[in-house]
């Protein structure tokens, strides 16, 4: 069993894999922010766009946001994982082999074939176009997403069965010890230990589930005399995104956890709340997700209540654990260094503290019947995704390349910098306030007086995409310096 | 006010907060901080939290806000049923100040039955989906013409699947 932080770190984490992968996330990220832009674009009048391509747009933005930050994450968690446990390395080609397999399918579904079915894929609209795409193309587009959970499933069996060897199964790995009060926070896994094995184990749980309800789907696409319950599917699709997309920020804050004490000189520690703490999300993760369906009445009462609690709970951990830690170790730190790195390591859990306001509130079932699927959602995930996960995304891209002078803050670093986070800012403020003025979310062609949101919206969206394809650039240009990590 | 313009004002007050916090604490990072927060504060925080989420999900949960009352008293019923790209309502004026069951159906995909008042307020949703019955309630207000919109994305036309019906004083 492995019981120390620093001292058992094994050498060589697969360094070139993971960089490669970050440069391919980086990439892709930026192309679905020209998507995004040019959605607001077209709802703002300052484009014409046709509705069906919109809705392709749409599709990709979604599915292709939603996969890259999972791929982030992922390469995120299998390069700290090296660092404590033995990783067999072709896991993680056949991991990228799987899931770029899964990005050709999902995009030949959609551009070659149409689908604009959106990145939820609610049963029964894949089979169900109304002559706007065939049933090959809706295949194409769920065989993707198959893909892309195999490749999941490969790397978290791989990184789960490696913890549960060296940790001394599921609870060393999730310092329980710790939380029953039987060991000491010396003895106890390291704090990236503790969330890779939970997010190990939730989003396994959820991958399978969003593969059954794949695989139903895709038998219905063929035989539909095979028939799904709307409704059960709906909470399976709705189940795994949510924890898919969750699991995504949990991966990533793995890089905090192990970047920031480089800057702060103080070790992140595993505590007794640290640990009593993601044993509650993977818990939490796992029971909010019905705060999705509070405008289905006839769900149970007591499952859209859960929702609504779950979905107020789920921010304890987050605000008063990781943020408030963080916040801990800065006023601390005696001397704080600050570069492109640290900057959006510490912006990413600030902006995912500052959106989970909005998505609690939007979590209580008498504010969701006027907000549900209005701007305010994308509004409250946007700010989580640009200014969190994508931001610590981008941080561990700049902690990856090699030269301080690199990342250092000031001059083209800064201006990449205050590009993304006053875009990020004034793009996400934008759709809450859209949000608030009843702006359907999902709608291709908007109403004149929507329009002036929609335009303030596309200037902020090219500034958040000038930041970062600045920082796609640091990072290519400093790739070859970075030989050392 | 509408509840919309009070969750904006609560959310950007709340945001501002957490957000400034961070910016303190990087304001604070560069020397030492005899101030920074100790354990006894992180525990007052989680109760405080929890106290607040106790009295939030008790006012906010009672009454039941799907409840549907109208079964005690003077009451409309409409049905309402959407399909790709459009939807069919059974009665083009309901009434005035009393309670209106709306039982929001599908016959293809899921559709969200959304209602806007005149000025483009969103009122009241429920989702419409294959082989169930959503039911809302709601009570009117003010007479006049409101908008039926589609929330939740069904397909190329999804924008564009809306209707209307009037609200009048019953005779």
């Amino acid at each position: 069993m492995m019981d120390n932080n620093s001292a058992q770190r094994l050498p060589g984490p697969q360094a070139g894999a993971v960089k490669f992968t970050m440069l391919l996330a980086g990439v892709v990220l930026l192309l679905m922010m020209v998507f995004g832009f040019v959605m607001r674009a077209a709802q703002g009048n300052l484009i014409d766009l046709d509705p069906a391509m919109f809705y392709q747009l749409l599709t990709a933005h979604g599915a292709g946001m939603v996969g890259t930050a999972g791929l982030t994450g992922a390469a995120i968690l299998w390069y700290f994982m090296g660092r404590y446990v033995p990783l067999a390395r072709g896991v993680f080609w056949a991991f990228l082999g799987l899931f770029l397999l899964g990005v050709v399918l999902i995009l030949g579904a959609i551009f070659i074939g149409g689908y604009g079915g959106a990145w939820t894929f609610l049963f029964p609209l894949p089979a169900n176009s109304g002559g706007v795409w065939g049933t090959d193309a809706a295949a194409a587009f769920l065989l993707g997403y198959v893909a892309i959970g195999v490749a999941f499933l490969l790397l978290y069996l791989e990184v789960g069965r490696k913890l549960i060897a060296c940790y001394g199964g599921i609870g060393g790995a999730l310092a329980w010890p710790l939380v029953m009060g039987k060991g000491t926070a010396e003895d106890a896994p390291p704090p990236a230990v503790v969330a890779a094995m939970a997010t190990t184990i939730f989003n396994t749980i959820g991958t399978v589930v969003g593969a059954a309800v794949l695989a139903s789907s895709l038998v219905n696409l063929y035989f539909p005399e095979f028939k799904v319950d709307a409704l059960l599917a709906k909470n399976m699709i709705y189940f795994f995104g949510h924890v898919f997309i969750n699991a995504s920020i949990y991966m990533a804050v793995i890089a905090v956890y192990e970047i920031i004490p480089e800057y702060t000189g103080t070790p992140w520690k595993t505590s007794r709340v640290f640990a009593v703490a993601w044993s509650l999300v993977l818990l939490f993760v796992m029971a909010v997700y019905p705060h999705h369906l509070l405008q289905d009445t006839v769900m149970p009462a007591w499952s859209l209540a859960m929702g609504q609690i779950v979905s107020y709970l789920s921010g304890i951990p987050l605000l008063a654990v990781t943020a408030f830690s963080l916040i801990v170790y800065l006023r601390k730190a005696n001397a704080m260094r600050w570069d492109l790195a640290s900057a959006l390591l510490v912006l990413g859990v600030a902006g995912w503290s500052v959106g989970s306001v909005p998505a609690i509130i939007d979590g209580m079932i008498s504010v969701n019947k006027v907000m549900h699927n209005t701007q305010w959602v994308p509004g409250h995930f946007h700010i989580y995704l640009i200014l969190g996960e994508v931001a610590m995304a981008f941080g561990f891209m700049m902690w990856l390349i090699g030269k301080p002078e690199h990342k250092a803050v000031g001059g083209f670093n800064w201006a990449a910098f205050s590009a993304y986070v006053l875009g990020g800012t004034g793009f996400t403020l934008m759709f809450l306030v859209s949000g608030a003025l009843s702006v359907p979310r999902r709608w291709a062609v908007h109403a004149p007086e929507w329009v002036l949101q929609s335009q303030i919206a596309t200037g902020f969206a090219l500034l958040v995409i000038v930041g970062a394809a600045m920082f796609v650039l640091r990072y290519l240009l400093g790739l070859k310096h970075s030989a050392g990590r | 006010m509408a509840i919309q313009s009070n969750v904006l004002l609560i959310s950007l007050v709340l945001m501002a907060v957490v957000a400034g916090f961070f910016i303190s604490a990087v304001r604070a990072s560069r020397k030492p901080d005899t101030s920074a927060p100790r354990e006894v504060v992180r525990t007052r925080f989680i109760y405080a939290l929890l106290t607040v989420g106790v009295i939030v999900t008790a006012v906010s949960l009672r009454p039941w806000p799907h409840a549907i009352s109208a079964a005690n008293g003077p009451s409309a019923t409409v049905n309402v049923t959407g399909a790709m790209w459009y939807w069919e309502i059974d009665r083009e004026t309901v009434p005035l100040g009393v309670p209106v069951i709306f039982n929001a159906r599908t016959t293809d995909v899921t559709h969200g039955f959304g209602v806007m008042d005149s000025q483009d307020r969103l009122l009241f949703q429920t989702q419409a989906m294959p082989g169930y019955v959503n039911q809302v309630e709601h009570v009117f207000r003010q007479p006049g013409v409101y908008r039926v919109v589609c929330m939740e994305y069904c397909g190329v036309a999804h924008h564009a699947m809306t209707n209307e019906f009037t609200v009048a004083a019953a005779n």
